[in-house]
């Protein structure tokens, strides 16, 4: 008798292996510090972009996913395999963006993609022409005499072209301008559609805001928090710079909801608000106003946002 | 795995024109030394070179200069033709890991579906064929111009060994510098090492040579094994070819397992 209960299961049952695990991830480099215990855990098929200000340890975990360093302590499973013992046969299922795409300046880019192609076993011409179409690369010309972005191009499409089933990205997004953006996170959202998983680094928010499911900041290599994207979406979170045309008193947003690192200085008010900009807005109508800056947060902010204001369940400092 | 997609073939087609400038650059300073031997063979020359004090000749790498095969072993086998061809052999062997690595390639082609040890194995193999390419193309030089130049009496068998012991010196340093790199990752440590192998090995070897006491000094000297044998007189020394060949592939596979264990590129 069958069990009536076998078309309730998932689908690809075996898919909820973590495309990305780590566990107490530890890294160090003589003295310095590389990953301090990093835990992570990025579910298969969906896109994670992986924050973090520069130095705080996401290329090192990237180094690590790829077998190219090995960890101090902890443990690291990628695709559930632990990268330095698959070797190869894991690295043919992964495509990667290297940080600093530096590759010999002499040979065509075509002549590059041919060759790593062939290393991934075989990757079918025509493929390498689409993806060079909508990037709008030019296969043919020297990679010297490329720009940075164009650089880029090459560096995505060698880490896309045998549509791999994870793509470790470094900083997919530099050098690149508005426009081919566009196309790279087309091509994001292609692999996710496609079942694929994405696991990308930036240093900023806004860039990866876009197209990931889930966002996680680490810092000092720890992970810090891991949000979905809607909920970093939801909470608003802006900078601002108030000028007024005259001298306002210390307190003048004392009050106002939402508010955080408030800093006034002589004519200028300077914070972070969080949610609705409607109560900061009737509380400065006060005075004259001369300007409002309103952009994006830095990722510290955001974290500080998240994490160190005395609202939640800590209420410590 | 055809070899256009190998890294064996890459790695020869992004050195095809440093291979090509030696080839000529090799050629020509052979050819050049060879069409001097008519003049240099002359009594009164050679009486001349005979009133030097014989270790003052033998430091400097003339022996038996009257003869075709002491000519040709006193100057184009002496000098130019090692240097040049270790030259040539160490940069090839610092840069197959250490260069990639320090200028931030190698990470890419190790994030690949390849070991560790297929990439310094294929880096390796095609040092070895540079150098059998550099051994045939100077071989041709010199066969074509010992007519000419009355060096026929060393014949094509002596100076094809002559060759393959010089192209199988340039296999031992580039292995060095390939497998000193593998394990260090740094082009400055490897270039020292070999610097100071190859100024060190060839005083060795000359120097060392007649003095009883540090004679063992020549038994460990690369050079030894090139041109003590004098392949150019009595053609091709299996055994020294044989140590060349072996202390280089164990130098190299040390020098992967290094590697295989290390972090990369930090």
């Amino acid at each position: 008798m069958e069990p009536l209960h076998g078309h309730v299961r998932p689908r690809g049952a075996r898919s909820v292996t973590p495309a990305i695990r780590t566990d107490g991830l530890t890294k160090r480099y003589g003295q310095r510090r590389g990953l301090a215990g990093l835990d992570l855990e990025v579910h298969p098929g969906e896109v994670f972009g992986f924050l973090g200000p520069n130095g705080a340890g996401k290329t090192t975990t990237i180094r690590l996913l790829l077998d190219i360093i090995r960890p101090t302590s902890g443990t690291v499973e990628v695709l559930g395999m632990q990268p330095r013992v698959a070797g190869p046969d894991l690295r043919r299922r992964i495509g990667y963006l290297p940080g600093d795409f530096v590759v010999e300046g002499g040979q065509s880019s075509r002549e590059l993609l041919t060759f790593l192609g062939g290393l991934l076993g075989g990757v079918p011409k025509h493929r390498l022409v689409t993806l060079a179409d909508r990037l709008d690369l030019d296969l043919d010309a020297r990679i010297r005499s490329l720009s940075k972005g164009n650089r880029q191009k090459v560096g995505l499409i060698q880490a896309f072209m045998h549509e791999p089933e994870l793509l470790i990205l470094d900083e997919p997004s530099s050098g690149l301008d508005p426009i081919v953006q566009e196309t790279f996170l087309g091509l994001v959202r292609e692999a996710s559609e496609a079942g694929r998983t994405v696991f990308m680094s930036s240093h900023v928010l806004s860039e990866v805001q876009r197209s990931a499911h889930r966002v996680g900041i680490v810092r000092d290599g720890r992970m810090v928090a891991v949000e979905g994207v809607d909920t970093v979406r939801a909470r608003a979170i802006r900078r601002f710079e108030i000028r007024f045309e005259v001298e306002v008193p210390a307190d003048v947003v004392a009050g106002v909801p939402g508010l955080d690192r408030v800093v006034v200085d002589g004519s200028v008010v300077r914070g972070i608000l969080e949610g609705r900009a409607d109560p900061l807005l009737k509380a400065i109508a006060r005075y004259p106003v001369a300007s409002i800056l309103s952009e994006e947060p830095t990722l510290d902010e955001v974290f500080l946002a998240f994490y160190r204001r005395p609202e939640g369940d800590d209420g410590a400092a | 795995m055809t070899v256009r997609h190998s890294v064996l073939g890459k790695t020869l087609r992004e050195q095809r024109r440093a291979l090509l400038a030696w080839m000529i650059g090799l050629s020509a300073v052979a050819v050049l030394y060879a069409s001097f031997y008519p003049a240099m063979s002359s009594p009164d020359l050679t009486e001349a070179m005979d009133s030097f004090a014989p270790e003052f000749m033998e430091a400097l790498g003339f022996t038996a200069l009257g003869t075709p095969a002491g000519y040709l072993g006193s100057t184009t086998f002496g000098i130019p033709g090692p240097v040049l061809t270790i030259l040539l052999a160490a940069w090839l062997g610092i840069r197959a890991i250490a260069g990639e690595e320090e200028g931030g390639r190698l990470d890419l082609l190790l994030a690949q579906p390849v070991s560790r040890w297929r990439v310094a194995l294929e880096r390796f193999g095609a040092l070895v064929v540079v150098m059998a390419v550099l051994a045939v193309v100077l071989f041709v030089a010199l066969l074509s111009i010992s007519g000419p130049a009355d060096l026929g009496a060393i014949g094509p068998g002596n100076l094809a060994a002559g060759t393959i012991h010089l192209a199988v010196l340039g296999v031992w340093f580039g292995g060095l510098a390939l497998g000193v790199g593998a394990a260090t990752g740094s082009r400055a440590i490897t270039t020292g090492v070999v610097a100071i192998v190859g100024v060190g090995g060839y005083f060795a070897n000359t120097l060392a040579a007649p003095i009883d006491a540090i004679g063992w000094m020549r038994d460990i000297s690369p050079f030894h094994y090139y041109s003590g044998g004098r392949p150019l007189v009595h053609g091709l020394q299996v055994a020294d070819v044989a140590v060349l060949l072996l202390s280089a592939s164990l130098i190299v596979v040390l020098g992967t397992v290094r590697l295989d264990r290390r972090d990369v590129g930090t």
